[in-house]
């Protein structure tokens, strides 16, 4: 053998078995390997590309590599992408068994080159994710189940809700009738024959008559609460300092012959139910008038102001205040801080109050002392604000 | 011959509600023709002139029906609706009397052509000067339709 002979059989040798440690590389990865030429055909299969279609290598080399996916136009696009860019990365395939079993994989795949630098092919790595898949799968499933739970308890919910109310609508609409009855005979009873009647058989009426009259206001406030739980909202941008006022004008009678300060501040423009929070300043108002009814002076103030961030209407007064020891009552339906005899009321106006904030999205809550003055806030959206948007609570401000 | 025209006619179920209006209709000395219809056939029958009102003519229509809306037999949307609906009876005033402030019926009722709608008050004195009000408003202060408002033409 010459020394030309023996030098070339040496590096036939190296290469061969480059070669095959290139091959046995390729042949132990557990991933789908492949080469493809740029007319699409494989030019080369590894032992897991051979098992996870099925097809033995004989009969995978030349064929179309697009063939064996259930979207052969995604897996055209995806080596033509390759040839174009050079590369390409987690790119969604699903590969097809001739059993018909289906693997998703996501293709890693770059171009490689002869010596001269010229694109021969494209090298494309499979990599099995039915685990990743099927947990994915499992968690949309669990978060749809848990969608469907909560939808129907919130269905539930609301039909129980729903029930509440019209059986307290219709409670109180029928007990309406006997009262209207009790109060107009037993009127009619002292107007008529008061005078055959010995003073205490008189005075007994007139506890009859104060009783029906508690009760009648009691189911009117009821009858309100229940309808403004089941009103639609209908929202329009509304300047709450005329809302204010027509407030104010409502409660003319409250305020006679009283020496009242108003001191009020800019209020926003909200998008809201101008009727309904009408209704909560209305409220809100006449219980600040109720209680500073023993000042000889009373300032009921109203304003605006920001707590973390957010715009908040307030309504404060100088009357005879309250313990926050009690302040978790305030708002409960039939609830009441004060004796009948000092203060009058049936204990539904702040649960109205409360209810139409809630349904605005808002947030109602009170600070007071005894004999300090309270004062009441509500926010009406629960939205985060954002910097620089003092009002974006209350959208559209002023 | 004086006719004895009725000024109102009143349709309501409820003893108790019948005897409270008259007496408050009765005290405020507005009305002295009242006739008190009990369900709203009866009432039907006297506008229409039908059954045991056969007798009575279109002419002699009641200044104002108070109609309540919680009926027997037929219920008070329906007494309105036929009131309306029809040439000879269309003009007399028909005002809702009743204890709902329901929105649905409000609007039912305005949408059939009712006149007034009165929310019936707990307290019987508001009761009462609220009856005397819709006394002297349709009764005094109200010029009533003509007689030819009832003529069918």
């Amino acid at each position: 053998m010459s020394t030309d002979t023996t030098e070339r059989h040496i590096a036939n040798e190296a290469a061969r078995r480059a070669g095959a440690y290139n091959r046995s590389l390729i042949e132990a990865s557990l991933d789908p390997l492949v080469t493809i030429a740029p007319d699409g055909k494989i030019t080369d299969v590894n032992n897991a590309t051979e098992k996870v279609t099925g097809l033995s290598r004989h009969q995978l080399i030349g064929t179309d590599f697009a063939d064996y996916f259930t979207d052969p136009g995604k897996a055209r696009a995806g080596y033509e992408q390759v040839f174009r860019e050079g590369l390409v990365q987690d790119y969604e395939l699903e590969i097809r068994h001739r059993d018909g079993h289906m693997t998703p994989v996501v293709y890693s795949a770059s171009v490689y080159r002869d010596e001269a630098g010229d694109v021969i092919g494209v090298f494309a790595a499979a990599r099995d994710i039915s685990e990743r898949k099927r947990a994915e799968e499992e968690i949309r499933k669990l978060n749809e189940e848990l969608d469907e739970r909560v939808r129907r308890r919130t269905a539930e919910l609301e039909a129980t809700n729903k029930d509440l109310e019209a059986f307290t609508y219709s409670v109180s609409h029928d007990l309406r009738g006997p009262l209207r009855h009790i109060d107009g005979f037993s009127k009619l009873l002292f107007e008529e024959y008061s005078a055959d009647l010995p003073e205490e058989a008189r005075r007994h009426l007139s506890r009859i008559r104060d009783g029906t009259r508690r009760m009648g206001m009691m189911v009117d406030d009821l009858l309100n609460l229940t309808r403004v739980g089941r009103k639609e909202l209908s929202m329009q941008l509304t300047g709450l300092s005329s809302l204010l006022e027509e407030a104010i004008g409502d409660l003319q009678p409250e305020m006679a012959g009283r020496e009242i300060e108003w001191r009020i501040g800019k209020l926003p423009f909200v998008e809201c139910d101008p009727a309904l929070l009408r209704q909560v300043f209305a409220n809100l108002l006449s219980n600040a008038l109720k209680f500073t009814r023993p000042r000889e002076r009373a300032v009921i103030e109203v304003g605006e102001t920001t707590q973390d961030g957010r715009t908040v209407i307030f309504v404060r007064d100088n009357g005879v205040g309250f313990s926050m020891k009690y302040v978790d009552k305030l708002f409960g339906v039939f609830q009441r801080l004060h004796r009948p005899e000092d203060f009058e009321g049936t204990g539904i106006g702040l649960a109205t109050v409360q209810r139409i904030v809630h349904k605005h999205g808002g947030r109602v809550w009170a600070e007071g002392k005894l004999n300090k003055g309270a004062t009441f806030y509500f926010t009406l959206e629960a939205v985060e604000s954002r910097p620089g948007e003092s009002n974006s609570l209350l959208r559209g401000a002023a | 011959m004086i006719r004895q025209d009725v000024e109102i006619l009143l349709v309501e179920d409820n003893p108790d509600d019948v005897e409270l209006t008259l007496h408050a209709l009765h005290q405020e000395r507005l009305a002295n023709h009242i006739e008190v219809a009990r369900d709203g056939e009866e009432a039907l029958d006297f506008l229409f002139c039908r059954g045991p009102c056969a007798q009575r003519s279109f002419e002699q229509a009641p200044r104002l029906v108070l109609l309540d809306l919680k009926l027997p037999k037929v219920d008070g949307m329906e007494v309105l609706r036929e009131i309306k609906k029809d040439p000879r009876t269309k003009a007399i005033p028909v005002v809702i009397l009743t204890a709902s402030r329901e929105e649905s019926d409000m609007a039912n009722g305005y949408h059939l052509g009712a006149n007034g709608y009165v929310q019936k008050p707990v307290d019987f004195d508001n009761f009462r000067n609220l009856v005397k009000q819709l006394g002297l408003y349709w009764l005094v202060v109200n010029q009533p339709p003509p007689a030819v408002a009832f003529e069918v033409k």
